[in-house]
């Protein structure tokens, strides 16, 4: 009763003198508050809960409430910093030393020590049923080097690994729990060391976490449990928010912002991420096959346009794949293709289509995606190239232009963000990555700078291969990126220290809820 | 006229339905695998290669043939197993048996609410064809026809619980562990379900009537000096009863198809809700344990249907 009393005086008071200039604002100091369930809407049902065997990247929003992982990252800037590993180090370009945190438990009680990381370690890098052996193949050998130590030796110098290691590939699971799992897999029984411990989930419908009262992280987490509802629906789950039968939906596209911005129980958060809308170009068959026609359907787009138009303005235009926040990002390569619709049908005449030219794209069905075919067929149609889309269900059209049979020139999708930007580029433009729908060749220059871009755990190094890496993809025009979309998250006002981070999959470290 | 014991009757039909399942399941399978994109590339992960694909593809069996697949499926059901889904692992079986409930809440009140408002309709509009009642009648019933459920769905949420916050908006809960709380959720999406039922049933009630209310049996009952609540309850409503079933037994068939649509708009995790996305995600043991459910529905119902249409009617031959 007092704690209610009390912010209430806050709040009285931070009304009262509204417009002075004070420390800090006024509801930063109330102090956060352990307790309560915090009710999610979750638009998607989770592949699997083991983090080796999952596949979707909607998976992450569970898995990061039950799983730590060895290295984390920075919110703002996705920065590695310290996580169940306290430190790490290049011994020398081919060794990586990781020292991890002491005191450490599973749910089940097993501690997480060297061996339990070499245990997962090892089980990602060659499991059968393991989705992420590509991210650890670099990784030769896993030594348990001391009783907190592993040394990982490299077969090549791989400076991607510490961002590698914050995601799938280093979330640790309780070797006892998948020694004693049926199949080896902790798909459906998850035991990890995160902040929660897994108690239900019933498919398509609802997955129950509660706190983890032995969590390493001093007073974390603040509520008691997080009762996740999946909705597919998002229209549907925002209104579950608005209702308050949820405190908090994540992944909401830009134009429910208007609405609930009208509602006056909630409140919205937005922040950029590595999402990136853009269209993938096959570079294998014509007319993306010419390097002028690439460039001329990127001068032809009007990224600015677009975002205000197709994404309500909660967007970054995009010129490459990293976004200004992002430590990698370089400034130079943005102005490569400022919205010229003469100059692309300059490149077009001299690519031999003087009088404009007929382009089949591939795209998916929903609202969203069609509204921004349409405003993207406009904007191209401009500039000489009469764009038609073929539309099929994600699943069928992905599969369709990536796989075998190579429908369409290019596809309109979208590249969610990796933890470290290598993987963005070596899974997009190197000869036999999947995401290369043509396996066409990339220039050699380009395969050298990937390489480069993890040869150095030097940061200004780094930043250098990757301007390198940036500058080759674009100048050669192999995909069109359009706009980074916000992170839209929608929240009752109970809810409190929600921070929207640069990878756009959520995190709930600091969440607490006002009782 | 010896009539055939209803035991054997069930018996008969259940044998006749074997093939009505194999065919329809069949069917749905091939369509599955004639769309292109399967499960694989969602099992694989974000990051796979064609070979990490293949491998997928290798492990789960989904590159054995067509028919060899569809075997293999059939061969469990008929051990009582419905399988697994490929991508998250749960039985299938429990996945249906955790929906089906939240589905078949939604179309009992779709359907008790369809005939507490659709039979009065039908009959006093029959009483007084092209009168003023009938006409009104009419429109409502055109109204009810030409509304599209998920539309209606979203203006009942918007109104009923958003703004004056009577009913949930969302989810479903368990009939079991709180029926009040159960009927309180399945009550919006019920009444979008109904609207189309209450038409239905209106229009086709008061069309047979009208036949029954001209015909020369009930004219010699007036004759006979008969009030018209009895005519109408003894003998009138009795001799559409067999149409009534026929109704209902359609209307329960197009409910469950509906609730497609009206689970999305409400964020029920049913039948619906679980088609769509085993559908979506290529995952076929679940489409397939889905329709095989929805088949057993529809031939259970239209069984009971003929049941109770051949004991009120006895010319009615099994």
């Amino acid at each position: 009763m007092t704690e209610m009393t009390r912010r209430e005086a806050i709040a009285l008071t931070s009304a009262a003198i509204a417009g002075v200039t004070i420390g800090g604002p006024a509801w930063a100091e109330a102090a956060p508050k352990r307790g309560g369930t915090l009710r999610i809407s979750a638009p998607a049902n989770p592949s699997s809960l083991d983090p080796a065997t999952g596949g979707a990247g909607s998976d992450h929003a569970f898995l990061f409430t039950m799983y730590d992982t060895l290295i984390e990252w920075d919110f703002e800037t996705l920065a590695p910093k310290p996580g169940l590993a306290e430190s790490w180090k290049f011994t020398d370009p081919n060794t990586l030393v990781l020292d991890i945190r002491t005191g450490v438990t599973f749910h089940d009680g097993t501690p997480l020590d060297a061996e339990a990381v070499k245990f997962n370690l090892e089980r990602n890098k060659t499991d059968q049923k393991s989705n992420i052996k590509a991210d650890l193949v670099s990784v030769a050998s896993v030594e348990v080097s001391g009783p907190m130590q592993v040394t990982l030796k490299l077969s090549a110098p791989d400076t991607a690994l510490p961002l590698i290691l914050s995601d799938r590939a280093g979330m640790m699971v309780s070797p006892a729990a998948l020694k004693a799992a049926e199949g080896g897999t902790v798909a459906r029984k998850p035991v990890g060391a995160g902040a929660y411990t897994f108690i239900s989930w019933a498919d398509g419908e609802r997955i129950v976490v509660k706190r983890n009262e032995k969590y390493w992280k001093p007073n974390r987490p603040y509520p008691d449990g997080i009762e996740f509802a999946i909705i597919p629906e998002l229209t549907t789950g925002a209104r579950s928010v608005t209702a308050g039968q949820n405190d908090l939906i994540y992944q909401l596209p830009p134009r429910q912002k208007a609405i609930l911005d009208r509602v006056s129980s909630v409140k919205v958060v937005h922040g950029p991420t590595l999402y990136v809308i853009q269209i993938f170009l096959n570079w294998a068959k014509p007319p993306f096959d010419n390097p002028k026609v690439r460039q001329a359907f990127n001068f032809a787009i009007d990224r600015e346009a677009f975002v205000k138009a197709a994404l309500a303005g909660l967007a970054e235009p995009a010129y490459m794949n990293l976004p200004k926040a992002h430590w990698a990002y370089d400034k130079s390569v943005a102005g490569l293709y400022p919205y010229d619709p003469d100059k692309a049908r300059k490149l077009l005449a001299e690519a031999g289509f003087k009088d404009g030219l007929a382009i089949d794209l591939v795209g998916y069905p929903d609202q969203d995606s069609v509204q921004r075919q349409e405003i993207l067929i406009e904007q191209l149609r401009k500039a000489g190239m009469n764009v038609r889309f073929a539309n099929a269900p994600i699943a069928e059209a992905s599969a369709a232009f990536f796989a075998s049979e190579k429908r369409g020139s290019g596809l309109l999708a979208a590249w969610t963000g990796r933890p470290d930007p290598s993987l963005t580029y070596s899974l997009m433009f190197t000869k036999d990555a999947y995401f290369n729908a043509g396996r066409a060749p990339v220039p050699p220059e380009l395969e050298a700078a990937i390489k480069e871009s993890r040869a150095s755990e030097d940061i200004e190094l780094r930043r250098k291969a990757f301007a390198t890496v940036q500058r080759l993809v674009m100048e050669n025009a192999f995909v069109a990126p359009l706009a980074f979309q916000y992170e839209l998250v929608a929240m009752n006002k109970k809810v409190q220290g929600y921070r929207p981070n640069l990878l756009g999959k959520p995190k709930y470290d600091d969440v607490w809820l006002e009782s | 006229m010896a009539r055939r014991s209803p035991v054997r009757v069930v018996g008969s039909r259940l044998l006749q339905a074997l093939p009505v399942i194999v065919l329809a399941t069949f069917m749905v399978f091939a369509l599955l695998k004639l769309v292109p994109g399967d499960v694989a590339v969602t099992l694989a992960g974000d990051n796979a290669s064609d070979a990490r694909i293949a491998e997928i593809r290798h492990i789960y069996g989904l590159d054995r043939p067509f028919l060899v697949q569809y075997g293999v499926w059939l061969g469990k059901v008929v051990q009582g197993d419905l399988s697994q889904s490929l991508l998250t692992g749960e039985q299938v079986a429990t996945s249906i048996g955790r929906a089906f409930p939240n589905t078949l809440l939604i179309v009992v009140i779709a359907l008790i609410l369809a005939l507490l408002a659709g039979i009065p309709m039908g009959v006093i509009a029959a009483i007084k064809p092209n009168g003023w009642v009938d006409k009104a009648v009419s429109m409502i019933a055109s109204l009810g026809v030409a509304i599209p459920g998920f539309w209606l769905a979203m203006i009942l949420v918007a109104e009923i619980s958003l703004r004056l916050n009577w009913l949930p908006a969302t989810g479903a809960k368990s009939f079991t562990v709180s029926p009040i709380e159960a009927i309180r959720h399945a009550m919006l999406p019920g009444i979008a379900i109904a609207a189309y039922g209450m038409a239905e049933v209106a229009r086709q009630l008061r069309g047979s009537l009208l036949e029954v209310l001209s015909s020369q049996y009930v004219r010699t009952l007036h004759a006979k000096g008969l009030s018209m609540s009895r005519i109408l309850w003894q003998h009138g409503l009795k001799n559409v009863s067999v149409n009534l079933f026929t109704i209902v037994s359609l209307l329960v068939n197009r409910m469950l198809a509906a609730t497609v649509v009206v689970e999305a708009v409400f964020a029920i995790p049913g039948l619906g809700s679980l088609i769509v996305r085993g559908a979506i995600q290529r995952d076929f043991p679940i489409v397939q344990g889905v329709v095989f459910t929805m088949v057993i529905v529809v031939i259970l119902v239209n069984l009971i249907t003929d049941l109770l249409c051949a004991a009120v009617d006895p010319r009615i031959e099994q």
